[in-house]
């Protein structure tokens, strides 16, 4: 390799770390933040903190000024294009917004912060890895990155037992969901002898042109892709936290500290759908087999178990649990859609998905007690009267994961079912609809709750031990960071539900590069 | 190498079996690696009939990550352990609605 190949003036190696430039920055500041771990001064202060955001605002720079550009860099390992740099900045403002909520709650569990803030950006690196892969090796090795990050941000809070039966139970599932996929990756190996998706896709172009069906071996190639796709997709569903593969959810988010909670629930769900979006759409074409099916069967048996669990449930993390589960459901009709406006229209209940889970857990962190376990839904009765910017926001967020009109829920799944209807999904459709109906109750409860106050106490007791029972805020002041988060996430709540015509065309645009190879 | 990888399916079943159904945190460990290993047979295996490289390249990194899990897997397992004084998974039982 003595003779690099000179594209555009550039050799190759400067041509492939263009595209790989968010991600190193990133990674670049993850390690200055560990340095700071060394020096005792420097690492008590909030300087990993500050330095941390400074390295997440650069790296969406970066992306912000490689938007446009379509590189294809390493062999073809990596992509960056419009698809990418939209997941890119989404990824970012979720790793952001983590950032911002952790500082009060790194201080008051006594562990150290640099190392939690590096892992945090090594998390960030390898989920924008893994969305600009496109080579099975590329795939799982920064599924492994990202998910060994979220073990370790799990099992964070060192002497919690709670804390550690989350790590556990992630850890244990998490790996069993990655053998899957690797094993998947094996049979799609076998049977192409590709391991680049472009690859697999002019294979599967290759053998559809020429009518081939079964040329490897006794068994057929169209079994060993079936098999292999199959198997990868359990391993990305339990990522996504769909229905039969959704164990690990309720205990890993209750158990985990809340910022990561929310990191869990933004980021790595966004990852894997990203990924799970970029190979659904080079396969769906060539018919390998009808898993349009399979996808609705996980899509309606998320919805279904996911609302009627979190209905049963009284801890607001695992509420917010199920709901996820449930989201993941209504993000899946995007895809089973499918199509130019499913896709784009995934993309867009992704990106109003992160504002709504990230404004929602900001609320939590601010309610939660100092044993770091995470409130019961009854001790939020009355916070409306004590505090009513933040109970609003939370009722706008939980109206917005709802699906009322104006928020933007609502678009996401205004989009996300109306192209399920143009492919003729029309009882999918009902399902969801029924099911996000269903869901609206529940949702509710929780503004009932905050804005009408149970009764009896109030008759039972002085009027000052019903204040008592409100939760109080730890260290009297809300920290800074988390009002910005709120701020920042109601905005855009707001924004994409009332203005959804800029985001749509950012979504459309970037959909359109899942197919331009 | 159908052969091949009917014994790797074989192997990775046997994990799996191994993660479901088994209590000891050490022997799910266990599992979970032969369930790895099980996906490193097919790929030298098809790396092998396909005459190409990049099934042995991605060996290597399997292993390589697989090495990473096991310091995770372990860590995690000592403060288990800590905590409960033991390594039945069944007493993982705290985190319930």
């Amino acid at each position: 390799m003595h003779n690099m190949p000179s594209i555009y003036g550039m050799n190759f190696l400067e041509k492939s770390m263009l595209g790989i430039i968010p991600e190193t920055v990133i990674i670049i500041f993850a390690f200055f933040v560990l340095f700071l771990a060394f020096f005792e001064k420097l690492a008590k202060r909030n300087n990993s903190y500050y330095l941390s955001l400074i390295g997440i605002v650069f790296s969406i720079l970066y992306v912000l000024m490689l938007a446009g550009r379509n590189i294809s860099g390493f062999y073809g390992s990596f992509v960056f294009n419009g698809f990418d740099a939209f997941l890119f900045i989404a990824i970012l403002f979720s790793g952001l917004f983590t950032v911002l909520m952790s500082k009060d709650y790194i201080e008051n569990s006594g562990m150290p912060a640099p190392e939690y803030y590096s892992l945090i950006l090594f998390g960030l690196s390898a989920m924008m890895f893994l969305v600009s892969s496109n080579n099975l090796i590329m795939v799982f090795l920064s599924l492994e990155f990202m998910s060994i990050c979220a073990y370790i941000l799990t099992g964070y809070i060192k002497d919690n037992t709670r804390s550690t039966e989350a790590a556990l139970k992630y850890f244990v599932l998490g790996a069993f969901a990655s053998a899957f996929l690797l094993f998947g990756s094996v049979f799609i190996y076998a049977s192409t002898g590709r391991l680049n998706l472009y690859g697999i896709h002019s294979f599967l172009q290759n053998v559809s042109y020429l009518g081939v069906a079964g040329s490897g071996g006794s068994i057929g190639i169209k079994v060993y892709i079936s098999a292999g796709l199959i198997l990868f997709l359990i391993g990305l569903a339990f990522k996504m936290s769909l229905f039969p593969f959704h164990s690990w959810t309720p205990d890993a988010y209750d158990g985990a500290p809340t910022p990561v909670t929310n990191f869990m629930a933004t980021g790595i769900k966004l990852a894997a759908f990203a990924i799970f979006l970029r190979i659904y759409s080079l396969i769906y074409d060539f018919n390998v087999m009808n898993f349009n099916d399979i996808l609705w069967l996980l899509a309606v048996f998320s919805m279904t178990f996911g609302n009627i669990a979190a209905l049963l449930s009284t801890n607001i993390k695992r509420l917010l649990a199920y709901s996820s589960i449930a989201q993941a459901g209504y993000i899946l009709t995007g895809i089973i859609g499918g199509g130019f406006y499913g896709y784009s229209g995934t993309l867009f209940y992704l990106l109003s998905y992160i504002f709504m889970t990230a404004g929602a857990f900001s609320v939590v962190i601010i309610f939660e007690n100092s044993n770091l376990i995470s409130l019961d839904i009854k001790k939020y009765s009355g916070i409306g009267y004590k505090y009513p910017f933040i109970a609003a926001s939370m009722s706008f967020f939980l109206l917005s994961f709802a699906g009322i009109p104006i928020t933007s829920g609502f678009m996401g799944k205004f989009y996300v079912f109306s192209s399920a209807v143009k492919s003729g999904y029309n009882w999918l459709v009902i399902i969801a609809l029924l099911n996000s109906a269903f869901a609206a109750f529940y949702y509710i409860k929780i503004i009932v709750k905050m804005y009408m106050p149970d009764k009896e106490p109030a008759a039972a007791s002085s009027n000052s031990s019903v204040q008592g029972n409100i939760p109080e805020i730890a260290g009297g002041a809300i920290d800074e960071g988390i009002m910005i988060t709120i701020i920042i996430c109601l905005i855009l709540t707001l924004f994409m539900g009332i203005f959804p015509q800029i985001f749509i065309n950012f979504a459309n645009n970037s959909a359109g590069f899942l197919w331009r190879i | 190498m159908n052969n091949y990888l009917t014994v790797a399916s074989i192997i990775f079943c046997i994990g799996a079996l191994g993660v479901i159904t088994r209590k000891n945190l050490i022997v799910v460990f266990m599992s979970l690696e032969l369930m790895f290993n099980a996906a490193n047979l097919g790929f030298v295996a098809a790396s092998n009939y396909l005459n190409l490289i990049s099934g042995d390249i991605f060996v290597i990194f399997i292993i390589v990550v697989a090495a990473a899990e096991a310091a995770i897997a372990l860590g995690i397992a000592i403060a288990f352990y800590r905590e409960k004084g033991t390594l039945d998974i069944d007493r993982a039982n705290e985190l319930k609605n």
